[in-house]
């Protein structure tokens, strides 16, 4: 299974340095694009296990920390020359975005790289489906949104546990009677979990009655996070925008 | 195996024709009468692809050994296609010309792209050793 990576760059012809590092490493897939809408309109549509984002400091965290609003759970990594201004590094911090200074050797700049993108060697695989047959309600997210679905379980006062399988991994959403209390995705829980979810459109789903879980992680009324979530998925929509033209 | 120049070859190559194709895409636009009047948007857009490609096609075409096949063809699209609105004003000579010459361009980056890839696919199966004792036993031979 290869890592893949995207990567945002704006002069990938004669700024490469870093990609022909990239190029050299083994089962390493990348993907070059020049703009951020071009980097989100992918996002929407592929998995990418990294995002690197290549380019002068400022401008460099502003497109990182800008995709970090809409994606969530993505690893994020910039590629920037030393970065001197201390609330640039702290606004990195803060959106737990990783920092690669390229002023330094190739031999360092090529360890570093390598090490950061080994790390996602060993996450391979789809996981496997594991419906059960006695699932109140199985289905396929391609034909349902995880926003329908949750609406419509909402509205019936439902309390009970949904799964959602997808190449990007698993996660779940808790509801009780017809709120929803705790969700988790990966290393993401409460609201930032749901919003990743809302993004999926491949996979598969199913709920579980009766299954509560005992920790809150979410505290708002499900309108409140449908409205938010929907504008959210709306403005990242809006990004594309450029792409959606040509 | 990986030969970093072969994969710095293929990535030059890749992004150069995306660049082509985005240009096709407002090309047709242009030549396309019923599409609505062209925003300055569209035309800003289609500037800064011109500008990628008058600024890397030249350094490209050197790098895979095309430069005297392709830079005349290149250049030729690039200087006719001046805006959206002057593609959309352009003879139909003009036109033929202009399609003539990008499609001369796309299709040989295409084809090279592909004997690239093709290339990258059979080194991944050799190890350097084997590599570096065949290149030196071939050259004796030769």
């Amino acid at each position: 299974m290869e890592t893949r990576l995207l990567i945002l760059n704006s002069d990938p012809v004669f700024e490469d340095r870093a990609l022909a590092m990239f190029d050299a490493m083994r089962k390493v897939e990348t993907r070059i694009v020049r703009t951020l809408s071009e980097a989100v309109y992918i996002l929407m549509r592929e998995n990418f296990d990294l995002f690197v984002v290549e380019g002068e400091p400022a401008v460099a965290i502003g497109q990182a920390t800008n995709t970090r609003q809409h994606f969530p759970s993505l690893e994020v990594m910039c590629l920037t020359r030393g970065i001197s201004d201390p609330k640039l590094q702290e606004e990195a911090t803060q959106q737990n975005i990783e920092l690669v200074a390229t002023d330094c050797s190739d031999f360092k700049l090529r360890s570093r790289l390598r090490r950061i993108v080994s790390a996602f060697e060993r996450q391979s695989g789809t996981p496997a489906e594991g419906i059960d047959p006695c699932h109140s309600l199985v289905g396929n997210l391609n034909q349902f949104s995880a926003a329908e679905i949750l609406q419509m379980s909402c509205m019936s006062q439902r309390s009970g546990r949904f799964t959602f399988k997808s190449s990007r991994g698993n996660s779940e959403i808790y509801l009780h009677h017809g709120m929803v209390r705790h969700a988790v995705y990966s290393s993401l829980e409460g609201e930032g979990a749901v919003a990743e979810i809302f993004r999926w459109r491949q996979g598969r789903f199913y709920f579980e009655e009766g299954i509560i879980s005992q920790v809150q992680t979410v505290n708002r009324p499900w309108t409140h996070l449908l409205i938010d979530n929907l504008q959210k998925l709306d403005e990242t929509i809006q990004m594309t925008s450029v792409q959606g033209k040509r | 195996m990986r030969d970093s120049t072969l994969e710095t070859q293929i990535r030059l190559l890749t992004l150069q024709v995306e660049s082509w194709k985005k240009l096709h895409d407002f090309i047709t636009y242009a030549l396309d009468k019923s599409k609505p009047i062209v925003s300055a948007d569209q035309e800003r857009q289609f500037t800064e692809i011109r500008g990628l490609l008058l600024q890397e096609s030249e350094h490209v075409f050197t790098q895979v050994n095309l430069v005297a096949e392709l830079s005349g063809k290149a250049m030729n699209v690039l200087q006719r296609s001046t805006s959206i609105r002057g593609v959309r004003d352009l003879s139909a000579e003009e036109t033929r010309r202009l399609e003539a010459d990008w499609n001369a361009v796309f299709t040989k980056i295409g084809v090279v792209q592909g004997q690239l890839k093709a290339r990258r696919r059979e080194l991944l199966g050799r190890n350097i050793i084997t590599f570096s004792l065949a290149r030196l036993f071939g050259r004796k031979a030769a």
